[in-house]
Order: C-alpha cells, then sequence, then structure tokens
C-alpha cells in the first residue's frame, strides 16, 4: 500500500474533512454501549405494523429502535415521479444499530477489550438479529467458514494480519448490505436507474432487465438489475467481490454469492425495510435472509453524524432544503477511532 | 470545329466546376453553422425545457495528457492542446513548481493513487462518465474511483463555509439559455488538472459552461482561475462525446482498493 505522507496543511485540511467522520466513528462505542441497556424511561414497545416508531433521541443516536416494522408487498399509491416508479428519492437511514455486530446489533462486537459501562442484559432485550430466516438468526455457515468468521472476528481486535483489516476503514466501499448500516444515505430516481449514494461507495441500480455483466468481472458493490413490483423495488445483484465485511463481526460470504434484495416500502413513504435473500452454496448450508429497517430523514429532522449528513442549504428567502455535499474518502488516515486500526499496528494503515 | 467542339464542352465544364464550386460554397456555409450552432429543437430536453444532458460521455482529444500543445511522448500521445492561446500563463514561481511536477509525473501524479481527480480534470480523463439529470440537480458520475459530483441547479447559493475544500469542488449551476453554467469552488490542493503536473491550490475558482451541439456532442469550457498560481484566468475547450455502443454501461473502479483487495475476502492460499 503506498503511504501517503502528509503535510501539516493536508492534516489540517483532512481532519476538518473528516471531522464529522471520526467524530462519528468516536462515537459509535459510547452510543453503542448507551444503547445495550435500554433506558427506564422509553420503554421497548412492539411496534404495530404500519404505525410510526418513536423517533429518535435528540442528537439523532444510533439504534434508537428496537423492533422491525411490518411493511407488507403489495400496491404503492404514493406518490409516483413522471416515469412511473414510486418517488421514494431522499434521504433515509437505518434504525436499529450499526455494524458492530451483525447477528446481534445492540449486543456490541464480541471480545471488545474496551470495558463496558453495564453488562448486557438478555438478548430479547435488545433488537433482532439482521438475519431473519433462520429463525434462530445465525448465520447458516458451512464450518470452514464458521472457523474463518470466528478468526476474523478475533482478528479485529488484533490486527495482525492485513485481513484482519476491516476494508471500510481503509476507505473501501461498505458493500452489501453494510452500506444500508453504515450512515445515512441517498436516493436518487431516474427513468431507467436508481442511485444510492452511500457514505462509502455508491451503486448505480439499473431498471432495465439487461443481463448481468460477465461473471469473471467483480465488484464491490455488484451489477444490480431492478424492476419495481408495486411498492416493492426488486433487485438482482450479481458480479459481488464480497471483499466487504458484513461487519465488525468477521461475517463474510465469498465471490460465488448472489443476492435478491426486495425494497419494501411503506405507503406514507417515511419507511421501507430491506429484505434481502443471499444465496452463496460455498460457504452457507442454506440460503438466508437479511432484513434491515429503514427510515427517511428530511429538513424536518436535525442534521447530525451519522443518519442525517445534510445540512440546510444556502438558500435565503426560500423554503429550508437539505444540501448534499461530495462523500469522497481516498486517505482515512484517521483510521476506525481506535477500534479497528489498534496501536502498534503496522503495515495496516487505512488509506 | 471538332476543335471548337471540343473547347465548348470545356467551357461547360468550367462553369459547371465554378458552379458547383458555388453550390457548395452556398452549402457549406449553413452545414458549417450546424456543426458549431446547436439546433434548439435537436437536442434532448427534460421534461422542463431544459437541456438534458442524461448519458455517458467522454472525450477523445488527449487532453489529459497534456492540456497544452504538445508532440508525441512516450508518455502521451500528440495533442494540439485544450487551452485558448496554448499556454497556461503560470507565474514564474508556479511555472518551476509545474516543471518539478512534470519531472516527477510518472510517481507523483494523484491519478496513480487513484485520488478523485476533480474539476475539471475529471471531465476531460480518458474513462467515461455518466450524467444523471433532474430539474434541480445534475450527478456527473465518474467510472474512475467511483466519484459522484452533485451540479446543483435549485437556485441554492454556495455554502456560507467556504472552507470545505471538497476534491470536486462546491458546483452551483444555472441556465443561459441552452447553455449550462456552473461556478465551482472551494477546493483542496490535492488534485492536478493533467499528467503533466499542472496544478493549483484552494483558491481554484472554476465557471464552466455546458452545452449540447447536439443529441452526442457536448461543447466543454471551462474558466480557470487561481490568482497566486496564475497570472491571469485562462481558458479551454473540449468536446464531450456520447458512448452509443450496445449494452455500454459504467463499471465500478474503486481503484484505490487494487493495492490491498488481495486480501478480502480472504488471501487465497
Amino acid at each position: 500500500m503506498s503511504e501517503h505522507v502528509m503535510t501539516s496543511k493536508t492534516i489540517v485540511a483532512t481532519v476538518r474533512r473528516f471531522a464529522p467522520a471520526i467524530g462519528a466513528l468516536m462515537l459509535v462505542p459510547l452510543l453503542s454501549l448507551a444503547q445495550q441497556v435500554p433506558a427506564p424511561t422509553s420503554p421497548a414497545a412492539p411496534e404495530a405494523a404500519g404505525k410510526a416508531p418513536a423517533q429518535p433521541r435528540a442528537g439523532g443516536g444510533l439504534g434508537y429502535e428496537k423492533t422491525v416494522p411490518v411493511i407488507a408487498s403489495g400496491k404503492w399509491s404514493g406518490k409516483r415521479l413522471p416515469d412511473g416508479q414510486p418517488d421514494v428519492s431522499g434521504d433515509w437511514s437505518n434504525t436499529i444499530a450499526n455494524h458492530n455486530n451483525f447477528t446481534d446489533p445492540q449486543g456490541g462486537i464480541p471480545g471488545d477489550p474496551q470495558a463496558r459501562a453495564r453488562t448486557l442484559g438478555p438478548r430479547e432485550e435488545r433488537a433482532p438479529s439482521r438475519v431473519s430466516d433462520p429463525v434462530d438468526g445465525q448465520l447458516p455457515y458451512l464450518p470452514w467458514a464458521r472457523e474463518k468468521q470466528q478468526e476474523f472476528q478475533v482478528g479485529f481486535f488484533q490486527n495482525t494480519k492485513p485481513e484482519y483489516v476491516e476494508p471500510l476503514a481503509r476507505c473501501a466501499p461498505a458493500g452489501i448490505p453494510k452500506s444500508f448500516y453504515w450512515h445515512g444515505y441517498e436516493i436518487r430516481q431516474y427513468p431507467g436507474y436508481i442511485l444510492f449514494l452511500f457514505n462509502s461507495g455508491s451503486r448505480i441500480i439499473y431498471l432495465d432487465n439487461q443481463r448481468h455483466l460477465a461473471q469473471n468481472i467483480k465488484l464491490w458493490n455488484g451489477d444490480s438489475r431492478g424492476h419495481w413490483e408495486g411498492n416493492t423495488l426488486v433487485v438482482d445483484v450479481s458480479n459481488l467481490n464480497s471483499k466487504a465485511r458484513l461487519g465488525r463481526t468477521g461475517d463474510f460470504t465469498t465471490e460465488n454469492v448472489h443476492v435478491v434484495e426486495r425494497y419494501i416500502f411503506q405507503d406514507d413513504n417515511k419507511r421501507f425495510n430491506y429484505v434481502a435473500t443471499f444465496e452463496d452454496p460455498d460457504a452457507f448450508a442454506r440460503p438466508f435472509t437479511v432484513t434491515i429497517p429503514a427510515r427517511r430523514w428530511s429538513v424536518e429532522d436535525k442534521s447530525n453524524g451519522w443518519h442525517y449528513e445534510v445540512p440546510l442549504a444556502n438558500n435565503p428567502g426560500k423554503p429550508p432544503q437539505g444540501d448534499h455535499f461530495e462523500r469522497i474518502c481516498v486517505e482515512n488516515n484517521g483510521g476506525f477511532g481506535q477500534v479497528a486500526v489498534s496501536a502498534g499496528n503496522t503495515g495496516t494503515k487505512a488509506r | 470545329m471538332f476543335k471548337s467542339k471540343m473547347h465548348v464542352p470545356r467551357a461547360v465544364y468550367a462553369a459547371l466546376a465554378l458552379g458547383a464550386l458555388v453550390a457548395l460554397q452556398l452549402a457549406t456555409v449553413p452545414l458549417k453553422a450546424a456543426d458549431s450552432e446547436p439546433n434548439p429543437a435537436k437536442i434532448p430536453r427534460l421534461l422542463n425545457g431544459k437541456p438534458d444532458f442524461s448519458g455517458i460521455w467522454q472525450t477523445t482529444s488527449a487532453a489529459d495528457y497534456d492540456l497544452e500543445p504538445h508532440g508525441a511522448r512516450k508518455d502521451a500521445p500528440p495533442g494540439a492542446g485544450i487551452v485558448e492561446g496554448g499556454a497556461i500563463p503560470y507565474t514564474p514561481e508556479a511555472l518551476a513548481k509545474k516543471q518539478k511536477n512534470f519531472a516527477a509525473r510518472e510517481t507523483t501524479d494523484p491519478r496513480l493513487k487513484c485520488w478523485t481527480l476533480g474539476t475539471p480534470r475529471g471531465i476531460y480523463y480518458p474513462e467515461p462518465f455518466q450524467i444523471f439529470q433532474r430539474a434541480e440537480d445534475l450527478t456527473v458520475y465518474f467510472e474512475f474511483g467511483d466519484s459522484v459530483r452533485t451540479i446543483h441547479t435549485d437556485g441554492t447559493l454556495h455554502p456560507i463555509e467556504a472552507d470545505h475544500e471538497f476534491w470536486l469542488g462546491d458546483s452551483r449551476g444555472h441556465w443561459e439559455g441552452d447553455t449550462l453554467v456552473v461556478d465551482v469552488r472551494d477546493f483542496n490542493d490535492q488534485t492536478w488538472l493533467s499528467r503533466t503536473g499542472d496544478f493549483h491550490d484552494e483558491a481554484l475558482h472554476v465557471i464552466e459552461r455546458w452545452k449540447l451541439l447536439d443529441a452526442n456532442t457536448i461543447d466543454y469550457k471551462a474558466t480557470i482561475e487561481d490568482p497566486s498560481i496564475y497570472s491571469r484566468s485562462w481558458n479551454i475547450e473540449v468536446y464531450l462525446y456520447r458512448h452509443r455502443e450496445k449494452n455500454f454501461q459504467l463499471i465500478e473502479n474503486y481503484c484505490y482498493t487494487l493495492d490491498y483487495d488481495q486480501f478480502y475476502p480472504y488471501p487465497k492460499s
């Protein structure tokens, strides 16, 4: 990896540029710690289908929800774009935790050497696994793959081999599905296309029903071919390089994974569930389904360093609107808030 | 008689030739006009009537190899240059730095690290980019590095805080007839303008003029200023051509990951 010697000027510029991101990264362990024990004043009431969930805490804390709302696939009666697509453009973010732990999203990272404020309570006090099928919430790894995942999970804190560094810490795209629980993101829609602009990486979804790229072309975000079925965007994802990890728990897939994503939008356009089926017989005994709830963010929400990194536009005399800045990470020398890149680590510096 | 007969056709030929020349002349005048001035009826438009730049575009020029006129080099095909007047008006100090950059270009060009190319370099870099356009903005999606630039056309102004030091600058556009005029400011100093080491600092200011000449050709002009680097502002112009090949598409190219992608998903044994 090429080393970039930074001048003090560059460091200032970089720190300034990444300050919100670095701040958010350092906050992550604190926030997730805070979330591990439900506050007595905010009972984890299960949500009825379609019922609006409680608003997030002030400051846009992560993982404020404990349940996944039920959103059924069906007709779309919300607003549409001139080309007929349901208009789901705008800013969105996850509602349950971040990428610390894939199957116990609010459970922290197993083996985390950082002292906890309080010990974890019973599992049922926290949000469910992102694995909604199998029902035990566990990834159905083949034995060799489970062994590898365990190695990565332990290695995450040891950082003694290059493959233990989470690629995201090196500015790689967060990939699929991690992009959906790694900061807020924006959807832009066009005739024939949907764009996802994530905090780390971007995706072009083609709505043209064309064939996938040749299978020897492997991509961080894969090759995405989608279509609408009522309120549901169905995307077939192929050509994944599977280099992005699913979380800080070492979870991974292989290059032969095939994903079918269903983005099921609620009619009021305020929420959607990401429900994706992963088939990867090289590493898993059976297909599994991942469910990630998301909600819309807008100018009524306060801009924050995680879910809604959207400042108000300079638009004097006009109604408030959000502004979208470039999200470019090519030299994330800030590392991962002392989490992924531990002290004394060499040769694995974040780019 | 026979001879004179020979002469008559000659005169006819001459007259015909002259006529043809005149006709050709007449014909070429409107043709030339059609070539350099866009025919408003023949360019694609959005529902709001504004020109629609949606599509995948790429230069065929040698601009990224060298913006100035240059003969063939081992590392560059020749090119007539795209700088109006030929040379970039560097200050003497800046010219010395550019020459230093030029000497070290094979190792220090930021493109070799796959850093975001910046503005305007991304536009004439020899790799395609795609424009996705709505009434309120144009999203310029560069294949190189998968970097995304938004040109806002919703009347919003540059942010009040002007020290973000963006890689691609902050782009606010407006329409002057069928020309999209974009004011781009608030850059970092990490990008080059070409492989030859042309550079700038944070005060770089770019004013772009995007115009469709026909459905498949964009006339891209930019005025570039940076008072501590150039003695005056200077202009470039390059044509961008639409990719029309069947099934042509951008292919993800997060090239800055190539140095470490061997380690993932796990090292091959």
